[in-house]
């Protein structure tokens, strides 16, 4: 059975609307949720733990996983003619700036 | 149980790790002979035939590791921070954000790794195990190093 672009669309809409909002989230806190690994405890959003550290980088993942499902599911309904239009190699593209940009961001570590 | 946990993500990383090096050396450096020398066995692999498999290893890897990273969280990262151990602290940190970048290529890499295998992709398909391939190696070097610090179960 041929693949619909449709899917096409869909998985690289995916692959570049999460590099994008994920570096975001991690730059700005943008975490769905928050753990505290000391206590097993979850909270929403940002909220800071009673005891040891927070975890934020499953709420960061989940931030950007729904708002890279949602605008990948609308961009799976693009017309054919446009659909054809998006080229494949954003799905890589996208993600490899994304981890130029996170060497950046952390590039203190490796100076110091 | 966490060094149970941590053998089984350091299993699954390894073979991981030679199934998208096979695939990424089927795409690459594909057998043009069919000479029977071990290098030419190697390039010869029908790249395909590994995606399955490396979507299944890379979330269980995957998943495993987030299981684990709670209690690096509070024990092995502390040790870093300690010992002023800023690169392998870094580099670490850059695996947690690499591995999510390759959770976020996985739906496409399997997309186009599916059959018939449409020409047009043929670039997509290949930078996609590229890529794929960098966080894998990333993961699986920085996670050894990370753990040759602290040491395993001390």
């Amino acid at each position: 059975m041929r693949p619909s672009p449709s899917y096409a669309v869909f998985t690289v809409t995916f692959a570049a609307v999460f590099s994008v909002v994920y570096v975001f989230a991690v730059e700005y806190n943008w975490a769905l949720f928050s753990y505290a690994p000391a206590t097993g405890a979850f909270a929403p959003l940002t909220t800071p733990t009673a005891a040891g550290p927070t975890m934020y980088w499953y709420g960061w993942i989940a931030t950007a996983a729904i708002a890279a499902a949602v605008v990948a599911a609308v961009a799976s309904f693009l017309p054919e003619s446009l659909a054809k239009r998006v080229w494949p190699g954003l799905s890589w593209a996208v993600p490899v700036a994304v981890l130029i940009a996170f060497g950046y961001l952390l590039r203190g570590y490796f100076l110091r | 149980m966490w060094i149970t946990l941590l053998v089984a993500h350091g299993l699954a990383a390894f073979m991981l790790l030679g199934a998208v090096t096979h695939q990424a050396i089927g795409v690459w450096l594909p057998a043009r002979t069919k000479s029977a020398t071990f290098l030419n066995r190697l390039r010869a692999v029908p790249p395909a035939s590994y995606v399955n498999a490396i979507v299944v290893l890379f979330l269980t890897t995957a998943i495993l590791g987030g299981i684990i990273y709670t209690n690096y969280r509070i024990g092995a990262r502390l040790t870093l921070e300690r010992g002023r151990f800023w690169k392998t602290f870094g580099a670490f940190e850059l695996k947690e954000h690499i591995v999510t970048i390759g959770l976020a290529i996985l739906p496409a890499y399997w997309y186009f790794w599916r059959a018939p295998l449409r020409e047009e992709y043929a670039r997509t398909r290949a930078m996609l195990t590229t890529v794929l391939g960098f966080v894998v190696w990333w993961g699986f070097l920085v996670g050894h190093l990370a753990n040759n610090v602290r040491g395993l179960g001390t």
